[in-house]
């Protein structure tokens, strides 16, 4: 019994403290460093925070370098789609134009009336004034654990935390992490996105989190007697007093299945090109 | 001529560090550059770090292993250490079963791959939850460690062979 201690022993002290031939580091001062670096990094020391930030651009310089070749493949995929997508869209823009035609001479009647009746209950404000920065997603990373992107701005070019991203007019996520050159946007699409919104049509309030899915969003905090409908827009509320109030973020519809879900109005993991902006207030 | 061939020999010789780093730096989760076949994503650096900790020891240092795993914290986004605290107490594991084990063979180095990985994950849902404000896709990473499980003899033959017949090195 004694000798089986003494070898189980003797076994964790070789795995833990022997070096082989061509090992600089023992495994004990390397786990012993690594929960060194977990520990100040969750009490974020000034130094290791600025040692971090610089890490992170290097590090998302050479990922966005090494993820050349798997954003080819995807590139010519994607292409190949698209080509045989394009002749039954054209088909149905060609439609869509015509009936778009009919429908822009009243829209723009109404949206003259619409400036009208807001410039009239001061409803306009100096928002004109934010003018949003323009960046490219240098890295996609669809981890299991963060959904997030890597965008190829940051503090050098006035991109904060806190600050909303957009594609194509679509809010898609919230800028989490800034570094010098690059900085980090959590998606909405994310398990820890949490967003306050609206629905249309009812004005009820609920909080928009995300699924880890693709375009999957989930509504939490519905009141009880609440029935959802499909085909309703889902805007921001503001009233967390950090995004705009207003602004469209996903629709509810129904599936294959004749099952109601809520997806974002943007692709978040399409976004190649997106608008960075201020938030409200707390900046 | 004779540089390129030197640093093609390095390539050929350091195979299994190249494509730590690799997989670290581009974040690899097995096949996801094909969203259906994304069920099967799997997580190759455990296999590598395994492998080559059990049998090839001289070809993947531990000092690699760490780097590889700080890499892969900052490109994942989650705090700083704790893939490589993960990968290490694999390497631990692994360490302790090179030790212990007198015969080696696949099937049983197949299934002491339960443990090591368990102890991995343990370690990384721990730190995870506990050093970080992250929600966690807790299926997804019980879906991952049972496809990195699965595939482990495909990827056991593909480096035993290339180390032994392509570097001969005698493991």
């Amino acid at each position: 019994m004694a000798d089986n201690r003494d070898d189980f022993i003797i076994a964790i002290r070789y795995a833990l403290l022997k070096k082989g031939a061509k090992q600089k580091f023992s495994l004990f001062f390397l786990i012993s460093f690594s929960v060194l670096i977990i520990t100040l990094d969750k009490i974020s020391v000034p130094f290791i925070q600025s040692t971090r930030a610089v890490l992170n651009d290097f590090v998302y310089e050479v990922s966005t370098i090494v993820s050349l070749p798997g954003k080819f493949v995807s590139y010519l995929n994607q292409e190949k789609k698209n080509h045989f997508k394009i002749v039954s869209t054209n088909k149905n823009l060609k439609e869509e134009i015509e009936m778009l035609k009919r429908n822009r001479y009243n829209s723009i009647f109404l949206q003259t009336e619409n400036n009208s009746l807001r410039e009239a209950l001061t409803l306009i404000t100096a928002n004109k004034t934010d003018s949003p920065i323009v960046a490219n997603t240098i890295l996609d990373q669809q981890s299991p654990y963060l959904k997030s992107i890597i965008i190829d701005k940051g503090t050098n070019q006035g991109i904060i935390k806190g600050m909303t991203v957009f594609s194509k007019n679509y809010l898609i996520g919230v800028v989490v992490e800034s570094n010098y050159l690059t900085a980090r946007v959590l998606l909405i699409t994310d398990l820890n996105s949490k967003i306050p919104v609206v629905i249309a049509d009812s004005g009820v309030n609920a909080i928009l989190a995300g699924t880890g899915e693709k375009t999957e969003l989930a509504l939490e905090f519905l009141p009880n007697e609440f029935i959802l409908e499909p085909n309703k827009i889902i805007y921001t509320s503001g009233r967390d007093g950090f995004l705009k109030a207003g602004l469209p973020v996903a629709e509810t519809y129904l599936n294959k299945k004749n099952k109601l879900f809520i997806r974002s109005l943007a692709d978040p993991q399409q976004a190649a090109i997106i608008h960075v902006i201020k938030g409200q207030s707390k900046q | 001529m004779e540089l390129l061939g030197k640093v093609i020999k390095i390539l050929i010789n350091n195979l299994a560090v190249i494509i730590l780093y690799v997989l670290s730096f581009y974040s690899f989760e097995g096949v996801r550059e094909f969203p259906n076949l994304l069920i099967f994503s799997f997580n190759l650096q455990m296999i590598i770090v395994y492998l080559y900790v059990l049998k090839f020891p001289n070809h993947l240092g531990l000092g690699h292993i760490f780097l590889a795993g700080i890499i892969n914290d900052v490109v994942v986004g989650i705090p700083l250490g704790v893939s490589s605290l993960s990968y290490l107490v694999l390497s631990f594991f692994t360490i302790y079963i090179r030790h212990a084990t007198l015969r080696s063979r696949m099937s049983a180095e197949w299934i002491t791959f339960i443990p090591a990985l368990f102890f991995s994950n343990l370690v990384y849902f721990i730190v995870i939850n506990n050093f970080s404000h992250l929600s966690f896709y807790y299926v997804e990473l019980l879906r991952s460690t049972f496809f990195t499980f699965l595939f482990f003899p495909f990827f056991y033959y593909f480096f035993h062979y290339y180390q032994t017949r392509i570097l001969k090195d005698n493991a």
